[in-house]
């Protein structure tokens, strides 16, 4: 009997250990670039300060430099103040700590806010900048004005990094019962995406966390409940690879040489999903 | 007796070429009565919307394809036959010939695009979402078809009908010149100033030589102008509008709308320009139409308010400060009347649509504010309720009918 119950236990710890969606992904190789993603977060709410509160916790473990936000960064009004208690205060600690936010615009963003210097956008709708070997471009998908295309087109033409990483405020896949899809920006975006070999791309807008499977070689997470919640709104469909949609949400990613290792976790610190991504042949490098 | 007989197989209901006959004439009214109230732009609208919520991949990679040439290029020969009328109109003997006209419906119009803009601007900043604040010249639009032929439908033969006219031309004049320069380009070039002299002074030679045929003013004169306002980063689509000045006229007598009777030269171009231009418009509806549903958001909400609320609002605002200041309203309109003529303009549907893809780059903005200027479509509806309500022109008449007391009575010509 008690050999049956050693047996049952060392089944529970193996099994469960590598279930997707449960599986504790981050490495935390010294040398690797570690950031965390988080979208739809600047209500003000108690709830907006506890995701504060456990990415400060998590950086404990896992030494993150950067913090790419997703749109939707403030709520409501957006004066002097709150700025303090819809950004500076809930993420304080990892303010003081020295942590990197670049945030890209969603559609309840003053677009005066990239003139903000905690969002490090310089004044700019959309930018980039390259940390190792990852190129990340912030993109303002409310507007997607011919400018701003050729400014893409051209950024990732140049871009020799081993990783380009794209990330907008609204997706161009999702499931989600409110918003979903935005398949006009996917028309425009997605030739350019498979052109250029970007490997992965971040977006908000649906309070959820949702995995795609990869569309066309390129991985998509939406990742919109840093802050708001929409309770129950995924509604799953064959290109779903994941989701969570019980409580606010976050990311944390590591990139280490050809892997990305990402991990969602929720408000309360549970691991909700985490994985890995190999960079796949990309025809702009031509390179593993 | 034979030929009696052979005349009732001919006349038999079920004789398949009486069918034909019979389909055809049904056809060819139903044809007559979209393209005379310019509905193939609706239809083309309204197959936009089914394709983009039914299959939005293939739609949108279909618009992405069309879009340029139908909005950019397409869209200048509507503009330039709205010139045209409106020129012929202004012309001696032309319906809104008499400049005493203007006075009030000017006012008028300021005022609708005051109380447009300042409800769609409040609505905006109420919903924090002031990214939207730059749709705001959509407010601004007035679907001058649409609000002629509600009118047309309420009040014929009124004063009401060029009142109308006059506030929808102030007004998309005023909404033009906001869009035009904020074309969104890549880059603009110094040459295009010059190539607008060329066009102009060559249209001016054509004219001062007499040529009668459209076909060279378009086609050349028409084609440098398209470049010079393209490079000079102004709306292309507006290319046309300082060409067709020089163009051969006849005087408008008839309904603005209405498609000329191919009695000469100059009405023939107009007539064949009326064709071209409702397939531009059916096109115009089919690529700039299509939104999914389920987009909509503060920014439809705000233009539809601004069209509902704001203008007929600042339409009666203005006219009453107008009336208190000493302007006489049109004779045999009343203030009743005056409520419809505002609500009857309240619909922005085709010129919306166009400063709407002028002025908001392709994206969820663009989506949300598509599904406001559709939705102003209801503003026709609110008119007619409007009139039934007031017992105006039509309705009053059978209210009159039915008590037995004269209500009003259209002028006659």
């Amino acid at each position: 009997m008690r050999r049956l119950g050693l047996a049952l236990l060392l089944w529970i710890v193996v099994v469960g250990g590598v279930a997707p969606g449960t599986q504790e992904a981050l490495p935390g190789r010294p040398d690797s670039l570690k950031f965390a993603a988080i979208g739809d977060t600047g209500n003000g709410r108690r709830e907006q300060y506890e995701v504060g509160e456990q990415l400060a916790s998590a950086r404990a473990a896992f030494p993150f430099e950067l913090v790419i936000m997703l749109g939707d960064n403030l709520y409501g009004r957006q004066q002097q103040q709150d700025y303090v208690t819809k950004f500076e205060r809930p993420y304080a600690a990892l303010l003081s700590a020295g942590v990197g936010f670049y945030a890209s615009l969603g559609n309840h963003d003053n677009p005066a806010n990239a003139r903000y210097a905690g969002f490090h956008m310089s004044g700019a709708r959309y930018y980039t900048y390259a940390r190792n070997n990852v190129r990340f471009l912030a993109l303002d998908s409310n507007l997607m004005d011919p400018a701003q295309l050729a400014w893409i087109d051209e950024t990732l033409k140049q871009s020799k990094d081993d990783w380009k990483i794209c990330y907008f405020h609204h997706p161009i896949y999702s499931n989600s019962g409110r918003h979903g899809s935005n398949v006009q920006l996917r028309v425009i975006l997605e030739p350019l995406f498979v052109k250029y070999g970007v490997n992965v791309v971040f977006s908000g807008h649906d309070h959820v966390y949702e995995r795609l499977k990869p569309q066309k070689g390129v991985a998509y997470f939406v990742s919109g409940a840093a802050g708001e919640l929409a309770k129950g709104d995924v509604k799953p469909s064959a290109e779903t690879a994941a989701y969570f949609d019980q409580d606010q949400s976050f990311m944390l990613l590591e990139v280490a040489g050809d892997d990305l290792f990402f991990k969602a976790m929720s408000r309360t610190g549970r691991t909700v999903d985490s994985g890995l991504i190999r960079r796949q042949l990309t025809k702009a490098t031509g390179t593993l | 007796m034979r030929h009696q007989a052979a005349a009732q197989h001919v006349e038999h209901p079920l004789n398949f070429h009486v069918q034909r006959r019979w389909a055809a004439r049904l056809g060819h009214r139903w044809y007559r009565h979209l393209f005379d109230r310019f509905l193939l732009l609706p239809l083309g609208a309204a197959i936009a919307l089914i394709w983009a919520n039914s299959a939005p991949e293939s739609y949108f990679s279909f618009t992405q394809r069309i879009s340029f040439p139908v909005n950019e290029i397409g869209m200048a020969f509507f503009f330039a036959l709205m010139t045209q009328e409106v020129v012929e109109a202004a012309m001696p003997g032309g319906a809104l010939h008499s400049w005493r006209r203007w006075g009030l419906p000017i006012v008028a119009a300021a005022g609708g695009i005051i109380g447009s803009v300042s409800v769609y601007l409040a609505f905006v900043n109420a919903s924090y979402q002031s990214v939207l604040s730059l749709g705001w010249p959509v407010a601004c639009a007035i679907d001058v078809a649409a609000a002629y032929y509600v009118l047309k439908a309420i009040l014929p033969r009124s004063g009401a009908l060029p009142f109308v006219l006059l506030i929808g031309i102030a007004t998309n004049a005023f909404g033009m010149f906001v869009v035009a320069p904020r074309h969104l380009v890549l880059a603009t070039h110094v040459g295009g100033a010059v190539l607008m002299l060329i066009a102009i002074g060559l249209a001016g030679v054509m004219r001062a030589i007499g040529i009668r045929a459209f076909v060279p003013y378009l086609a050349i004169c028409g084609t440098i102008s398209w470049f010079a306002f393209f490079w000079s980063g102004l709306h292309p689509a507006f290319a046309l509008v300082p060409i067709v000045p020089f163009l051969p006229h006849e005087p408008r007598r008839l309904d603005l709308f209405a498609d000329p009777p191919d009695d000469d030269a100059t009405h023939h171009f107009e007539h064949e320009w009326n064709v071209l231009v409702q397939g531009i418009l059916f096109l115009f509806g089919l690529v700039n139409a299509g939104v999914m549903l389920r987009g909509y958001g503060a920014g439809s909400s705000a233009v539809l308010a601004a069209a509902l609320v704001g203008r007929p609002a600042g339409i009666l605002a203005a006219v009453g400060l107008a009336v208190l200041a000493g302007l006489h309203l049109p004779r045999r309109l009343g203030w009743r009347e005056l409520v419809v003529v505002a609500l009857a303009s309240s619909s922005g549907f085709t010129i919306a649509l166009f400063f709407a893809t002028a002025v908001v780059a392709i994206g969820p903005l663009l989506a949300q504010i598509t599904i406001g200027a559709l939705a102003t479509g209801v503003g026709a509806l609110l008119a007619l309720g409007a009139a039934r309500l007031l017992h105006i022109g039509r309705f009053a008449r059978r209210s009159a009918e039915k008590e037995g007391v004269h209500g009003f009575q259209p002028e006659s010509r």
